[in-house]
């Protein structure tokens, strides 16, 4: 079973499955009372198209239902991370 | 009530019965039920008899009442004695 620590996650890359850099990891969003991590919010790298994204501001929102794993990167589901 | 998981560190952690036990260090994420698991605890009060010695302590999410302001956790002495995390 795959646990990290948050403070690990901090400036971590994101790629989705099939190898594409999405950017960087600036802060996860997380419901106090469930305690179910709910969103990445990630730093985008000026080269990657964000359309089809959730954007907030110069932020793009992912949900952790696309994570499929966190190793060296945060790897996440091309499909589930749009929405 | 969605946060953001940087806003719980360093938020000083109180038991119900108001005993202070340490501050939030660091939160340990399980990936795969995507669910905060616990919360990593340091600057620990040493007063307490149970966690004397210690230079940190898991607390489990489960145990955790609520976090506003403070982390209110249950107050649970036998949680805190070795051997369990």
């Amino acid at each position: 079973m795959a646990r990290v620590l948050a403070r690990s996650l901090s400036k971590k890359k994101i790629v989705t499955n099939e190898g594409k850099m999405i950017g960087t990891l600036r802060n996860l969003v997380v419901d106090f009372n469930t305690g179910l991590v709910v969103d990445l919010i990630i730093y985008p790298d000026p080269s990657f198209d964000t359309t089809g994204y959730r954007m907030e501001g110069d932020r793009l929102f992912i949900t952790f239902e696309a994570v499929k794993d966190i190793k060296d990167y945060i790897v996440v589901d091309r499909y589930l991370s749009r929405k | 009530m969605r946060n953001q998981i940087t806003e719980m560190f360093e938020l000083k952690v109180y038991t119900e019965k108001s005993v202070f036990v340490g501050e939030v260090e660091d939160v340990l994420i399980d990936v795969e039920s995507k669910k905060m698991e616990s919360v990593v605890v340091g600057k620990l009060n040493q007063q307490l008899v149970d966690i004397k010695n210690y230079k940190g302590l898991k607390i489990p999410f489960r145990i955790i009442r609520s976090i506003g302001d403070i982390v209110l956790i249950r107050h649970l002495a036998g949680a805190f004695r070795p051997g369990d995390d």
